[in-house]
């Protein structure tokens, strides 16, 4: 129900800061550890346990009896970047018609179910997958599994349901795109980014086009449903409070006969990176300030250069001490607020996006953001970053890993995420030492690989009638 | 360096070779068959969380350390029992800004210097208010505690409040506040706290003027009296071990000293006895927010579990009553739901829902009902045992990471519960029976004498709403409204309106006829000109011309005439929803010069329009019609009010005609009109309020 583009766009509308302050000094981020605390510094191993069903289901248990909570995650390999010309948003209108019922669950059941039982749940859609789950006391983990069984094996497409479904998520589109300053004119800008003949799979905005999710007829529901909601195209992650044993048998018993089908077509895209900066200027009916949002192409999540280019949208764009947030808010005090982030609506086994978005100060000529913006990010090309900054970035991506593994439901994710992008579920204990082997030196290389001017594509959002 | 790069990849994530795994593993001859029923729920284990323990400070700190060893992570709190319910009275957000400012500036550290430390660690600071607490979080590695420890210490003990940052904190504070005062979820809110708690600091909340006359002396102050040892809680959830963390507390805090102020004497809430209506006038809304509820007790009160599962059978999430008749059976709105607040002096309860104007009335009357029936019908077995096990259920979700059983804990304790609170809640909520949860619900759930407040366009649900409760109508920011300010875009019958014609009157001054006017309406290429002239004696002569397009949208007035020896003249344009122009009136003392140049809100009209739209409103026995109006003598926005008073038989020149008779407000001085109740409600006679001057149609 929920789509997930973590765009750069909610952006609180903080004012800019008062203080001069490029003073700042990394220096005192020296402050290191102490010895005397002798705590460990990684987040330990995740011990995976995985295996394949014969209808090509994978499954990964992570065991943790911690506490009494069991999470339940099922990715499907599926997401926009499945979609074709025409079809678009059917990713995201698949998501919500899987709470619209199946053979032993009534519409609207799911959620009953799971909230009786104390539990929450919640599905999103992204480029390149398509999550649902269920998170429970562990006592119900068979609920979880049960749940997810039905649906998978049996989901209700009915023409009622897609019509009603089909208004919800054009109510969702109304809502969350069209209706919001700078997000429409982002998922627009895709097409621009992406060659749309060469790399249609990115080159469209997930929540579809209007046109197209009226013209989806049930027929065509049933056909996705047929071709990528098959075990064999996903992915199903235990967390928690439960005993290995048991959710094999339960594994096996709930989704063991549910038919393997026909694996679904490879998606092509052959993206040219460095084809001549693009500069455009767009109107915005939602937006009070001009912004100013830019891209850069970069590579994949399993690219060598990925955890460099992160750890450098870090240094850039995250926090009240990054580079942007500095310049653009503290010292010129252009911007209302400023933000970066790499691949902001969620990470893809294609070609990516560094990002950032700045939202003008009243006043402040966007021509100026964007020589502000340039010039911030050609410095990180030619003169690189410090030390300072790098650790800093290390110990913010750190610091995330291990807050978030303390959750059930988060390792389920980062589990998820290491078997689809990282080439496999035992990644999840690989992935950090890659961000720890990054230099100042590859942080340099990346930058002026991928964060130069034939490389971008730059918005200066204008807002409608000024 | 690449020139052009390329990028391909291919949609199988999972090595196809995983499968052949499987093949080995299941033999198909074990299979169950897939059951059509869910599962039974398996045996539910006692919640085993990371184990905490409480000590105090010797400079009266109390201390709490939750230990989880899952992660080698920090979150460190510390809280004060001075929230937002101790701002000085015409001061209200100086907590919320005392405890922004904290983290801006402490020790030998800027601002910039304090997010850079923290930043550069991967960790963050912050601060925030309830209005029982003021509360300072930091969180990061484990590894960091030292610095995480000083950055707090700092914020609490030595914050510099700089000027700048207060400066600029006030800026922020503004900005979100204009937000938050254009948001009917925020309005209705503040308004219900202020009905519900009247003098009580519960019921204050911040607004541009106080948070204007904030002072730094006001900050420092604040701070001196309020951020002190004595009677703070400090939380710190994470791997540290409970050595580890009190080493770090005394060697952060050992040398601070002092005692909290004593709470400032608080006004008793007021005590209801019969429904009460707010309602909030937000015009052109097409939604009403509704909150209903009532005070309720300490946090203490042993009701309290009882009173929470009838609260999760009545409005806890999608399988209560609320949403399952508000939303599932009625489809009223998209979500109904109750809550039970906890606060330090005294708690309250809860219900709020969102829905379509036309509904108002009948949402609220179904949900009153909904309220009634918890506590004063039985709740059959099952629903009961739905809405406990729920709530047992989810009680390992709340605990699961060490720092939600610190929060769980820390605002427990904060609120003057059992140690044991988190260890025995499970039970405690097993031990509610059916009857407790009644006798609860009765206590705590009490529509009879609720507060209501409903934001929304009251010209379209005021009437309705005072058949519920008794109404009081206040404008968004909380000044009291009379029916007659309600007023919505203009509402005519265009097909009556839009018809060429002329009219003639003959004006009676003292009963003899000295006057006449005479007006005519047409159009051209779809725009409309309406011409007014009018005479009496030698004292008033007056002519005036109005153009508007056929959607009702004002071009332009111009008016020239003489009044009492001085001249007038109006000449105003309307364009892009402006009016602008310059009037002359007159006036005691010579005429008066007004420069005109105002905001149009939408389905406004010109004043002078008023005489030809009157056969276009939509009369009826009793009816109340509003007209916005552009005063475009006074460059002022305003409304004229008709309110049909009575029926009755009027002779005019033109004939005998029955007709609706109707007091008219909101203009220069009250007149009486007599409108023909036909079909074509054309004005028959007007009378001025004390003053023999009277204007009857001629044909």
């Amino acid at each position: 129900m929920i789509l997930t583009p973590h765009i750069p766009v909610h952006l609180e509308m903080t004012m800019s800061h008062k203080r001069h302050g490029l003073r700042l000094l990394l220096a005192l981020i020296t402050v290191g550890a102490n010895a005397s605390l002798a705590l460990a510094q990684s987040p330990g191993t995740v011990k995976v346990e995985s295996f394949t069903l014969p209808n090509g289901l994978a499954v990964h248990l992570v065991e943790d009896h911690s506490s009494q909570v069991v999470a339940v995650d099922v990715w499907y390999n599926v997401g926009a970047r499945n979609e074709r010309p025409g079809r678009t948003g059917f990713a995201h209108l698949f998501e919500h018609m899987m709470f619209q019922g199946s053979a032993n669950v009534k519409k609207a059941e799911h959620f009953k179910y799971v909230e009786r039982a104390g539990g929450q749940l919640n599905g999103s859609t992204q480029a390149d997958r398509t999550n649902y789950w269920d998170l429970l006391p562990s006592n119900r983990l068979n609920l979880g599994l049960w749940l997810e069984a039905d649906r998978m094996r049996s989901l209700a497409i009915t023409q009622a349901n897609l019509d009603n479904q089909k208004e919800a998520v054009k109510e969702e589109r109304r809502l969350r795109f069209d209706n919001q300053a700078y997000v429409g004119v982002f998922v627009d800008s895709l097409s621009l980014i992406y060659d749309k003949e060469k790399c249609f799979a990115y080159a469209h905005s997930l929540v579809g086009s209007m046109a197209d999710l009226n013209a989806a007829k049930v027929e065509d529901v049933q056909a996705f449903f047929s071709r990528y909601y098959a075990p064999n195209n996903a992915s199903l992650v235990i967390v928690g409070d439960f005993s290995a044993a048991e959710a094999r048998t339960l594994v096996r018993t709930y989704f063991g006969d549910i038919p393997r089908v026909i694996d679904p077509p490879p998606v092509e895209c052959e993206q040219p990176f460095n084809t001549g900066a693009v500069r455009r200027r767009v109107t915005d009916k939602n937006a009070t300030l001009p912004a100013v949002l830019q891209f850069y192409r970069t590579p994949s999540v399993s690219h060598p250069d990925y955890p460099a280019l992160d750890l450098l949208s870090t240094i850039l764009g995250v926090g009240e001490s990054s580079r942007l947030n500095r310049l653009l808010v503290r010292e010129t005090k252009a911007a209302a607020a400023v933000q970066g982030a790499l691949n902001p609506v969620g990470p893809v086994r294609g070609p990516g996006l560094f990002g950032a978005l700045a939202i003008a100060n009243q006043g402040v000529a966007t021509d100026s953001i964007v020589k502000l913006l340039d010039a911030e990010v050609s410095r990180a090309a030619t003169s690189g970053v410090t030390e300072a900054e790098l650790r800093k970035a290390k110990a913010a991506y750190l610091a995330n890993t291990m807050t978030g593994r303390q959750r059930a439901l988060n390792v389920a994710e980062a589990v998820q995420f290491a078997a689809m992008f990282l080439g496999g579920p035992d990644r999840i204990n690989t992935d950090l030492a890659r961000y720890e082997a990054v230099t100042v030196a590859d942080v340099k290389r990346v930058a002026a690989t991928y964060l130069r001017s034939d490389n971008l594509l730059s918005l200066v959002i204008v807002p409608e009638g000024k | 360096m690449p020139t052009a790069r390329s990028h391909s990849c291919a949609t199988r994530a999972l090595p196809a070779a995983l499968s052949m795994l499987g093949m080995v593993w299941l033999p198909a001859d074990v299979r169950a068959q897939f059951p059509a029923n869910a599962p039974p729920p398996a045996s539910i284990k006692p919640a085993a969380f990371p184990p905490f323990e409480e000590s105090v400070l010797p400079n009266g700190m109390r201390m709490l350390v939750v230990r989880s060893a899952k992660q080698p992570v920090l979150a460190v709190s510390l809280a004060f029992p001075a929230g937002s319910a101790e701002d000085p009275s015409g001061k209200a957000g100086l907590a919320e800004m005392v405890a922004g400012l904290l983290t801006k500036g402490a020790g030998r550290r800027s601002a910039e210097e304090i997010s850079a430390a923290i930043e550069g660690v991967g960790g963050s600071i912050g601060a925030g208010t309830s209005a029982d607490f003021l509360t300072v979080s930091v969180s990061g590695l484990a590894r960091d505690a030292k610095l995480a420890f000083e950055l707090l210490a700092d914020a609490v003990i030595r914050p510099t409040f700089p000027e700048r940052e207060l400066e600029l904190l006030r800026t922020q504070t503004l900005s979100s506040l204009q937000l938050e005062l254009s948001q009917p979820a925020s309005l209705a809110s503040r308004a219900f706290a202020k009905a519900l708690y009247g003098q009580h600091p519960y019921g204050r909340r911040p607004e541009p003027t106080s948070v204007k006359a904030v002072t730094r002396d006001d900050v420092v102050a604040f701070h001196r009296a309020n951020i002190r040892p004595t009677g703070a809680f400090l939380v710190v959830a994470g791997s540290l071990t409970q050595a580890q963390a009190v080493q770090l507390a005394t060697s952060a805090f050992g040398m601070w000293q002092g005692r909290a102020a004593a709470p400032s004497a608080r006004q008793a809430p007021p005590t209801r006895s019969a429904l009460e209506l707010v309602l909030v006038h937000k015009p052109g809304a097409v939604q009403s927010n509704i909150l209903v509820g009532n005070l309720t007790w300490k946090p203490t009160d042993g009701r309290s579990y009882a009173a929470t599962v009838a609260d999760k059978a009545l409005g806890g999430g999608a399988n209560a009553r609320l949403f399952q008749v508000l939303r599932e059976q009625k489809g009223w709105t998209y979500g109904a739901y109750s809550s039970l607040v906890r606060q330090r002096d005294i708690g309250r309860f809860e219900a709020n829902t969102e829905v379509r104007t036309e509904v108002t009335d009948s949402a609220l009357v179904e949900l009153l009902a909904q309220l009634k029936r918890v506590g004063g019908e039985r709740m059959s077995p099952a629903e009961f045992d739905d809405a406990k096990n729920a709530l047992t259920g989810a009680f390992p979700l709340t605990v699961e990471a060490a720092s939600q059983v610190a929060q769980q804990v820390s605002s427990a304790r904060l609120l003057g519960l059992a140690q044991d609170y988190v260890q025995t809640y499970r039970q405690r909520l097993a031990a509610v029976t059916l009857e407790s949860m009644q006798d609860a619900a009765k206590a705590a759930i009490r529509p009879s004498e609720a507060l209501i407040v409903v934001v929304g366009d009251a010209a379209k649900v005021y009437e309705r709403l005072q058949k519920v409760a008794p109404v009081r109508l206040v404008s968004t920011d909380g000044s009291p409204l009379t029916p007659g300010d309600l007023v919505t875009a203009l509402d005519v019958a265009r097909e009556r309106l839009l018809v060429a014609r002329s009219d003639s009157f003959t004006i009676f001054v003292g009963g003899n006829p000295l006057g006449w006017q005479t007006s005519t309406l047409q159009s051209a290429a779809g725009v409309w000109t309406y011409t007014e002239r009018t005479q009496i004696a030698a004292i008033v002569q007056q002519s005036t011309e109005v153009r508007f397009t056929s959607a009702l949208e004002m071009q332009s007035v111009h008016q020239t005439g003489r009044q009492a020896g001085q001249d007038t003249k109006i000449d105003v344009i309307y364009s892009a929803g402006r009016a602008k122009g310059v009037a002359i009136t007159p006036a005691q003392g010579g005429p008066k010069t007004v420069n005109v140049d105002a905001a149009l809100p939408p389905g406004t009209i010109d004043d002078n329009l008023l005489t030809p739209v009157i056969p276009a409103l939509k009369w009826a026995p009793g009816a109340k019609l509003a007209v916005p109006v552009f005063m475009s003598g006074k460059g002022a926005t305003g409304a004229i009010m008709l309110v049909v008073t009575g029926e009755e038989s009027v002779k005019v020149l033109a004939g005998t005609f029955d007709a609706f008779k109707a007091e008219v407000t909101g203009g220069d001085a009250p007149i009486t009109i007599w409108v023909e109740k036909g079909n074509s409600h054309r004005l028959l006679k007007l009378a001025l309020a004390g003053q023999p001057i009277e204007i009857q149609r001629v044909r």
